[in-house]
């Protein structure tokens, strides 16, 4: 049995990842600040639907994809099942989405919006098969492979959804309005989806990277079972019913399994070796802050949208740039130095180590452009939020400000990393 | 961690090589392989000149896997002048926690 090989074929495609979901941050920033009027209106707004979705798929979605090409193969301890499917998906997603979101922030819902969807949806099944592939190559079943499992059938589920709502614009599918249907879209995407994926592959990884005695999975398969409960009991009962005082049931059921994942972190991080804890670290710990004060705002939500309150939209909205702009955003702010500066040390040091001195992979960005883009963050995260709740323009624009300043940093040092040329500093 | 027999004319060379080997660094804990107990054992067939090293890694599909194997090969190769190394992975024991040393420990902040 040998240790898991990287090749060409696999680094290219999961640069290639890494640098386009760059780029969409930068123009995500970019929509934000031609659109921060619209900060202070309903969510459901062109604008705002436009940058939702360059979020979640452009940045989110595309940035997960390239990496689980790198980290499934880890996680599941088997080789990635195809290179071609995954450019092939690569090739549908990357014109789906960009017509999606321009088809959102031009708003033409017709036959450029409803095709965006489908190629998404194609991408989508084409990355579930890959993955799918890849776990069928082993017997051994984790908890890990469940999480990862799940997170892709969510996202086919996802995008099926969204793109039913595209063609739900031009022609009667459903007989209540979109909002409706735009409760269960974002939820399965960001709990079935994102946090499904983002618990299967972090607690394989933070515990490696912390180098935790840790190594039970009680805990886990708690947090599994009860975060699917909850997230199925929400859909079939608010697809039915709407939402009511029955919602605040699946909300403490999930919080439950959330807590269990949280307890997880806290015993790998209490019994972790190595007593240091880096920046790239330090922003996947703020990120889950963050995520716990998304989820404390869910009461709130259901509070105010019971009692028709308007209130109700304001915490939506705070809400959802919390759980995308906040929590996911920082989870990939800080996960992308620890993984993509391995990647580039493989490429360029494998067959030089024991040879000679070379860098190690955390010598190969720059510390002082991720302390910057640290800073840069937590100022969007302390003007933007409540900027929003308080419709309050010039905090906005301080916030949108920040967080451009915050994709600027993030995507010179990406390519730092990416450009890095071979050195070494004499024969060992 | 490998043990060496005074009675065997090869245990200094060994003893040796396992020093060369701290050379060899982990590069998310940068802590070297030894330290780390990596190493199992290490085999000398002096007639045709090659090293035999038993190691195991922190898990099976370790992404510093490979990293690590060839840097042992090119490290011994490269100190040893006319010897070969080869590496061969085994699972058992299983490499845990308790199988850094001291050093590493202290290495790692404990």
């Amino acid at each position: 049995m040998t240790a898991i090989k990287q090749n060409p074929g696999l680094y290219r495609i999961v640069v290639t990842h890494y640098a386009v979901s760059a780029c969409c941050f930068l123009a995500l920033t970019l929509l934000m600040l031609l659109s921060v009027k619209a900060f202070t209106g309903h969510y459901f707004h062109p604008q705002i639907l436009a940058i939702t979705h360059l979020a979640a798929l452009g940045w989110g979605t595309l940035i997960i994809m390239g990496a689980s090409y790198q980290l499934i193969p880890v996680v599941l301890e088997t080789d990635l099942y195809s290179e071609k499917l995954a450019w092939l998906s690569f090739g549908l997603f990357l014109p789906g989405m960009v017509g999606l979101v321009w088809s959102f922030w031009t708003f033409i819902p017709g036959i450029h919006m409803q095709c965006s969807a489908l190629l998404l949806l194609t991408s989508s099944i084409l990355f579930t098969v890959n993955v799918y592939l890849t776990g069928c190559k082993k017997q051994q079943e984790t908890i890990q492979e469940d999480f990862i499992f799940s997170a892709c059938l969510c996202l086919c589920f996802t995008v099926a959804l969204g793109a039913a709502l595209v063609f739900n614009f031009t022609m009667q599918i459903f007989s209540q309005d979109s909002l409706h249907f735009l409760k269960l879209h974002a939820h399965l995407g960001l709990i079935g989806w994102f946090l499904l994926m983002l618990i299967g592959v972090s607690s394989k990884l933070i515990p490696m990277f912390l180098v935790s005695r840790y190594q039970g999975t009680r805990l886990l398969t708690w947090s599994y079972y009860l975060i699917i409960s909850a997230l199925l009991y929400f859909l079939i009962d608010a697809y039915l019913f709407g939402l009511s005082y029955r919602t605040y049931i699946m909300f403490l059921i999930g919080g439950a399994g959330l807590a269990c994942y949280f307890v997880f972190l806290y015993k790998c991080l209490r019994s972790r070796l190595r007593k240091q804890i880096d920046l790239p670290m330090l922003n996947s710990f703020l990120s889950f802050i963050l995520l716990k004060i998304a989820v404390l705002l869910v009461p709130f939500i259901i509070y105010f949208h019971l009692k028709h309150n308007p209130a109700t939209i304001r915490f939506s909205m705070v809400y959802g740039e919390l759980m995308f702009m906040g929590w996911i955003t920082s989870l990939i702010l800080g996960q992308t130095f620890k993984t993509l500066p391995f990647i580039v040390w493989v490429k360029h040091y494998e067959h030089l180590t024991g040879k000679f001195k070379t860098p190690l992979p955390s010598d190969l960005f720059a510390d002082y452009l991720l302390k910057a883009q640290t800073i840069a963050f937590l100022i969007f995260c302390v003007t933007f939020m409540p900027g929003c709740y308080f419709m309050w323009l010039p905090l906005i624009y301080t916030g949108v400000t920040a967080l451009m300043t915050t994709a600027l940093l993030y995507i010179c040092n990406v390519c730092i990393v990416i450009f890095h040329q071979t050195r070494t500093y004499g024969q060992l | 961690m490998a043990s060496f027999d005074i009675t065997d004319p090869l245990s200094f060379l060994k003893a040796e090589i396992m020093e060369t080997l701290r050379l060899v660094i982990d590069p998310e804990l940068h802590i070297n392989i030894i330290d780390l107990g990596l190493v199992y054992g290490i085999a000398i067939d002096a007639d045709n000149r090659a090293v035999l090293v038993t190691m195991t890694l922190s898990s099976a599909y370790c992404p510093m896997g490979e990293s690590i194997i060839s840097a042992v090969k090119n490290c011994i190769e490269g100190h040893y002048t006319g010897y070969t190394a080869e590496v061969v992975l085994v699972w058992q024991p299983v490499w845990s926690y308790d199988s850094i040393s001291e050093e590493g420990k202290r290495l790692l902040g404990l």
